[in-house]
């Protein structure tokens, strides 16, 4: 089933299947130079309180998005 | 002879600017890109004659997603085409590769491209080593076709390699053309990249479990909200109480210069010029310089020590309500103390929108300067009796009320603005990239701290002088200072009386007015000057007496409060805002966009104080 990488939380992990056409390409281009790129496994590390940013793991670096942008990243989910 | 340039690049938080610093000594120029705020440092190299060091600013890769972004990559592709440039070191996060490893080949490629020597620095080698982690340094240099030096930028271990490195290259350039990802184009360039961290890059998640621990803590509901009240209460004290020995002593310096100087000038207008434009004027803003130092080294201890952003983390969601970003937050909250080191601080913002916007929200922040001003109308005009059996003074509650007023403007104005104006191309994503916490070096802070409050007084020093000697001419001309009233200023005041008439002020307070554009305060002195009281700003009860006695009424004191909370009335902050923002029509609009914003809300309070009274 397909989510959406905001959808995850904490210690959910997920593959990264694309990203939706409502994400600008500026925007598609710098996820996927974090290394945020279809294929690759993605951790969601802590989920804060109030809606802020969550927290994701891909491979050694730690980032923290917020729901603008991780919504339209599509996932599936692995383990959670 | 013409210097040999080095070109340092790489990726933020890969440790660059420490490395810089290892290799120049220290020895750092700032410099502007002209039309944006780019910092780029240049420094002679430790150990290599003629030859300069060129500190690029850190970004995620050459394709440019913001307009900032592109004055970036712009110049580092004309540095590409300098034919002093010799040499170009591009550093990387040896702990993650993933992250620098896409922007390092588009790097070889470009420096294929040009011709250019390349040489890979993988940084933090030390923590590589002290968690047994493995990094095949050889494999990831014959795959990259390019030499690949460990080191540590903290300890030094390996940056000697680097100048020898560098010495035998700039000896006899290795001019063999390369061309084995010339032709490669970006997609193909992020898959390698992608492969190359896989597979030679250390493994193992032993860093990450001990920044996890540290994260728990910090950024959990309870201990993560205390820790972050905490330290930024700390912040708050540090401009407002640890800096103000050092300001007083400044001040106290520059007074006892004044009393030893200003007697030996014979002439009486020199004396009255150095006396009151020199040290008066110059040195109301010098005393600034003690609390830049202070913020600019706690700010830098909080961004290397990797706290700044979990802070802006914490703060990313409130403030976005309002076309803010996390990352205003501090510049905001230092904009109570003073809006100098706060348009400072807001560099810290990636995105150039949120950072405009953060600039447009600082000088609405109730700044210290307004603090004698809302003392002064407050004691004037408020009852200073109390309510709730002695819980809520109305003094109080009013200096309360006029805080919490200007910080609800800054947020009113930028909510407004980012509403109103959608201008994507200079916005980034909050995509924002958590460091490794680490211990921060104290020597860089320090000389980080140092350019700054340097920069604050050889850059903002000409523009405050020159609105100083206009204003000190104004006041002091045609009668040699005998008279205020009677001044070309004077009559300034009684020309604009009309314009302060709506909000039931006469000419001498339209006087205040006009000399706090110097800087707030000034309108306490000036009051006192006029009223004929002696240092009024160290003693305001008989100026209060004198206010209340001149036929001002409450209407036109809550006015008068709220124009001063709005008005943008200080030249130090104009002249660093020009500098910061390099757009001098953008100090333009605030100034006059704040003056009638200001003045709009005066008179509907006056008027509204007419009505009810």
């Amino acid at each position: 089933m397909t989510l959406s990488l905001w959808s995850l939380g904490a210690g959910d992990r997920c593959e990264i299947l694309g990203y939706d056409d409502a994400l600008a390409d500026k925007y598609r281009v710098r996820l996927m130079e974090f290394g945020f790129h279809p294929g690759e496994s993605v951790a969601c590390v802590q989920s804060l309180a109030f809606g802020a940013p969550k927290i994701y793991r891909v491979s050694n670096t730690i980032f923290s998005l917020d729901d603008e942008v991780a919504t339209h990243v599509l996932v599936r989910l692995i383990d959670g | 002879m013409a210097r040999n340039r080095v070109i340092l690049i790489g990726s933020p938080n890969s440790g660059k600017s420490m490395l810089f610093n290892r290799l120049t000594g220290l020895q750092q120029k700032v410099a502007n890109f002209p039309g944006i705020t780019v910092d780029v440092g240049t420094g002679a190299m430790r150990g290599l004659p003629d030859t300069d060091l060129v500190d690029f600013p850190g970004t995620y890769s050459l394709q440019a997603i913001s307009a900032e972004e592109e004055v970036a990559v712009d110049y580092f592709e004309r540095a590409l085409e300098d034919d002093q440039v010799q040499h170009v070191l591009c550093v990387i996060d040896a702990t993650r590769l993933e992250k620098s490893l896409y922007f390092t080949l588009q790097v070889i490629r470009d420096c294929e491209r040009h011709g250019k020597c390349v040489t890979v620095l993988a940084n933090m080698i030390d923590i590589v080593e002290k968690n047994d982690l493995e990094f095949d340094v050889q494999g990831l240099s014959d795959a990259l076709h390019t030499p690949v030096l460990p080191l540590s930028a903290r300890s030094g271990k390996g940056v000697e390699a680097v100048t020898r490195r560098l010495a035998d290259s700039l000896l006899e350039p290795d001019t063999a053309p390369r061309a084995h990802l010339v032709d490669t184009p970006d997609e193909l360039l992020r898959g390698a990249a992608h492969q190359l961290a896989h597979r030679y890059g250390p493994k193992g998640d032993v860093l990450i479990a001990s920044q996890a621990r540290l994260d728990n803590f910090f950024l959990s509901s309870m201990t993560g909200g205390i820790a972050f009240f905490v330290i930024m209460y700390l912040l708050f004290q540090s401009i407002f109480t640890w800096a103000a020995p050092a300001m007083d002593a400044v001040e106290f310096l520059l007074g006892a210069m004044a009393d030893t100087v200003v007697p030996l000038v014979p002439n009486q207008m020199a004396s009255d010029f150095i006396s009151d434009a020199l040290f008066g004027g110059i040195g109301a803003f010098l005393v600034f310089v003690p609390q830049i130092f202070v913020l600019t080294f706690i700010i830098g201890l909080l961004e290397d020590s990797g706290y700044m952003a979990r802070a802006a983390l914490i703060c990313h969601k409130p403030l976005r309500l309002f076309g803010l970003t996390g990352k205003s937050f501090i510049p905001m909250l230092s904009g109570v103390a003073c809006a100098i080191p706060a348009i400072y601080a807001a560099r810290a913002i990636d995105s150039p929108r949120k950072r405009l916007l953060t600039y447009m929200a600082i000088p609405l922040m109730p700044c210290s300067a307004r603090l004698p001003v809302y003392t002064l109308l407050i004691a004037a005009f408020i009852p200073s009796g109390t309510a709730l059996g002695g819980l809520v003074g109305w003094q109080g509650l009013a200096m309360f009320g006029i805080y919490f007023f200007g910080m609800f403007c800054g947020l009113l104005v930028t909510g407004l603005v980012s509403r109103t104006s959608k201008d994507q191309y200079t916005d980034l994503p909050f995509v924002l990239e958590l460091p490794p916490y680490r211990i921060p070096g104290l020597e860089p802070l320090l000389r980080n701290a140092w350019n700054r409050a340097k920069h604050f007084v050889t850059k903002a020093g000409k523009i405050i002088f020159t609105v100083t000697l206009v204003v000190w001419v104004l006041g002091y001309f045609p009668n040699y200072g005998a008279d205020l009233g009677q001044s070309w200023l004077g009559h300034l005041g009684r020309v604009v009386e009309p314009l302060f008439a709506p909000l039931g002020l006469d000419w001498r307070y339209g006087v205040a007015i006009f000399t706090s554009f110097l800087a707030r305060e000034v309108f306490v002195g000036t009051l006192g000057t006029i009223f004929g009281i002696e240092a009024a700003d160290e003693n305001m009860a008989p100026l209060v007496e004198h206010i209340q006695a001149s036929g001002m009424t409450i209407g036109s004191g809550l006015a008068l409060l709220v124009f001063f909370a709005i008005a943008l009335q200080c030249v130090s902050t104009l002249a660093i805002l020009s500098k910061e923002s390099a757009s001098k029509s953008l100090v333009v609009k605030m100034f006059f966009g704040y003056f009638l914003f200001a003045y709009a809300a005066a008179v509907a309070i006056y008027q509204l104080a007419y009505w009810l009274t």
